[in-house]
């Protein structure tokens, strides 16, 4: 079946099957940021945005986004906001393998993007989808913090 | 990838009914999809409900809450008059429900519909009297959500719709709280507990006990609920406390499965039923006045 759906700020048509995920037809689309993982909603490393709210693409049925937003990381790599907490991430040394990093950026992009009150709690709750296995969360955690520090300060 | 025919989207209610019997084949109503994406149930074609007009979370004039069926979890967790209702006890166990970006797809409706004897929010919504409304393509029907799972997986639909729930207005001064038992953070329920009552001057006039997870449906302990009723405060002693909660564990049914052991969850049943009527009861920040209409 025939979709459209802006991505990444593009307008967009895809050519999807009724049973395909979203993930399945980013990957497709050539938006590689977007992992797979576990494809059962657990890990976090296919997150993107739907309409601006942090979705698992594995658990999402492409045909579903027809008509909608659909936001990878490819589509931020421009953005100020991303740009500040990929540089905080890498000072931290929150990224080893990287596999889940995508999918983290996201989460917490769309957590800082929605604002104050953002401290420890909200960013821990922000990552519950996303499992990383090699840095644990702290490094990730003190990223966000840092940059919801600068983003308070600058408000 | 999940064998499907065809995928339909569904403008309202009576619509997605009809397309639902359209056929050719066997059909199902597809929400955000976070169960069904994981199981691939058997069908040829699915009907797509998130956009039928079903997601709105409002407060009626008479002063209910209505939960629409395809209101996402995260709107549950946010939404102002669910934070508002009855100590915000609906938005808390939404907030247990997954993880974070499941929730922003996960429907109220789903998780009602796929019926698990463990769906986590059956518990707090039958501990505050929720009412199904349920869509057939020329009529609706209303029924209190205690009838509405039939077993495991089972529930009175058929190829109907379910269009949302409604808590009472009376029951937004109650006082509710649940608790949800893991091995872990992520983990389904192993045993969850809903405890709402309402209480005025001194005395419980109204008692609701609601379990998960520890029989073929999620239930109400109500020989329980008959003891707490009438009560009052002063007079709910630990032994008394103690006869509640012996009565509650009594009334599950629970199974021994490789999460837990039938005993196990029955003693949780008992420990959790006491800790919520003792906490709620002494809580004296009185949340009784939160969000009256
Ligand atoms: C990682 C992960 C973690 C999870 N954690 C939890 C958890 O902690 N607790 C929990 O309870 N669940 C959990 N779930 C399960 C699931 O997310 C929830 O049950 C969710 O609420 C289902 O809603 P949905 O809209 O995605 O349902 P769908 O998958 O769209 O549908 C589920 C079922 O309901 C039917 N259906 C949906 N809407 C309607 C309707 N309006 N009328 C009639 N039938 C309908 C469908 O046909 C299907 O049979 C988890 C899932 C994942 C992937
Ligand atoms: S691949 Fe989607 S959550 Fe793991
Ligand atoms: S950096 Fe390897 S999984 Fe997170």
């Amino acid at each position: 079946m025939n979709i459209s759906l802006n991505l990444n700020g593009t307008a967009t048509d895809w050519e999807v099957a009724p049973g395909q995920t979203l993930l399945q037809a980013l990957r497709a689309s050539g938006a590689f940021s977007v992992k797979l993982g576990c494809e059962t909603g657990d890990c976090g490393s296919c997150t993107v945005l739907l309409d601006g709210q942090p979705v698992n693409s594995c658990v999402v049925p492409a045909a579903r986004v027809n008509g909608s937003r659909v936001t990878t990381l490819e589509g931020l790599l421009g953005d100020d906001l991303m740009i500040r907490l990929q540089t905080e991430l890498v000072e931290q040394g929150a990224v080893q393998c990287g596999y889940c990093i995508p999918g983290m950026l996201i989460s917490l992009y769309a957590l800082l993007k929605q604002g104050p009150p953002i401290d420890e709690e909200t960013i821990r709750h922000a990552l519950t989808g996303n499992l990383c296995r090699c840095t644990g969360y702290v490094k990730p955690v003190e990223a966000a913090r840092a940059v919801a520090a600068v983003l308070e300060e600058t408000s | 990838m999940w064998k499907l025919q065809e995928y339909r989207i569904a403008t309202n209610p009576a619509e997605a009914v009809a397309l639902m019997r359209k056929g050719p084949g066997k059909g199902a109503y597809i929400a955000g999809g976070t169960d069904m994406l994981l199981e691939h149930p058997a069908c040829d074609f699915v009907v797509d409900i998130n956009r039928a007009g079903i997601g709105d979370v409002a407060r009626t004039p008479g002063g209910d809450l209505f939960l629409g069926a395809a209101a996402t979890l995260q709107e549950l967790v946010g939404n102002e008059f669910v934070t508002g209702f009855a100590g915000g006890a609906v938005s808390m166990a939404a907030s247990q429900c997954g993880n974070r970006p499941v929730r922003s797809t996960a429907t109220v409706g789903g998780n009602l519909c796929n019926a698990l004897p463990s769906a986590d929010m059956a518990p707090v919504l039958l501990a505050l009297d929720a009412t199904c409304y349920i869509a057939d393509e020329d009529y609706q029907e209303s029924l209190p959500l205690t009838d509405f799972f039939v077993g495991p997986r089972l529930t009175v639909l058929e190829d109907r719709l379910l269009v949302g729930v409604a808590l009472p207005g009376e029951c937004a001064g109650w006082r509710c709280a649940s608790h949800k038992l893991t091995r872990t953070a992520e983990d389904i329920s192993l045993v969850q507990v809903a405890v709402a009552l309402g209480v005025d001057d001194g005395r419980i006039q109204e008692a609701r006990i609601a379990l998960g997870a520890v029989a073929p449906v999620p239930m109400r302990a109500s020989l329980a609920e008959t003891m707490l009723t009438g009560q009052e405060i002063a007079a709910i002693t630990p032994d008394v406390m103690g006869d509640v909660a012996a009565i509650a564990a009594g009334e599950c049914d629970p199974l021994d499965d490789h999460r837990a052991s039938a005993e196990y969850r029955r003693d949780m049943v008992s420990v959790l039923t006491r800790r919520l009527v003792t906490r709620i009861l002494s809580d004296d920040g009185d949340n009784s006045q939160d969000g009256a209409a």
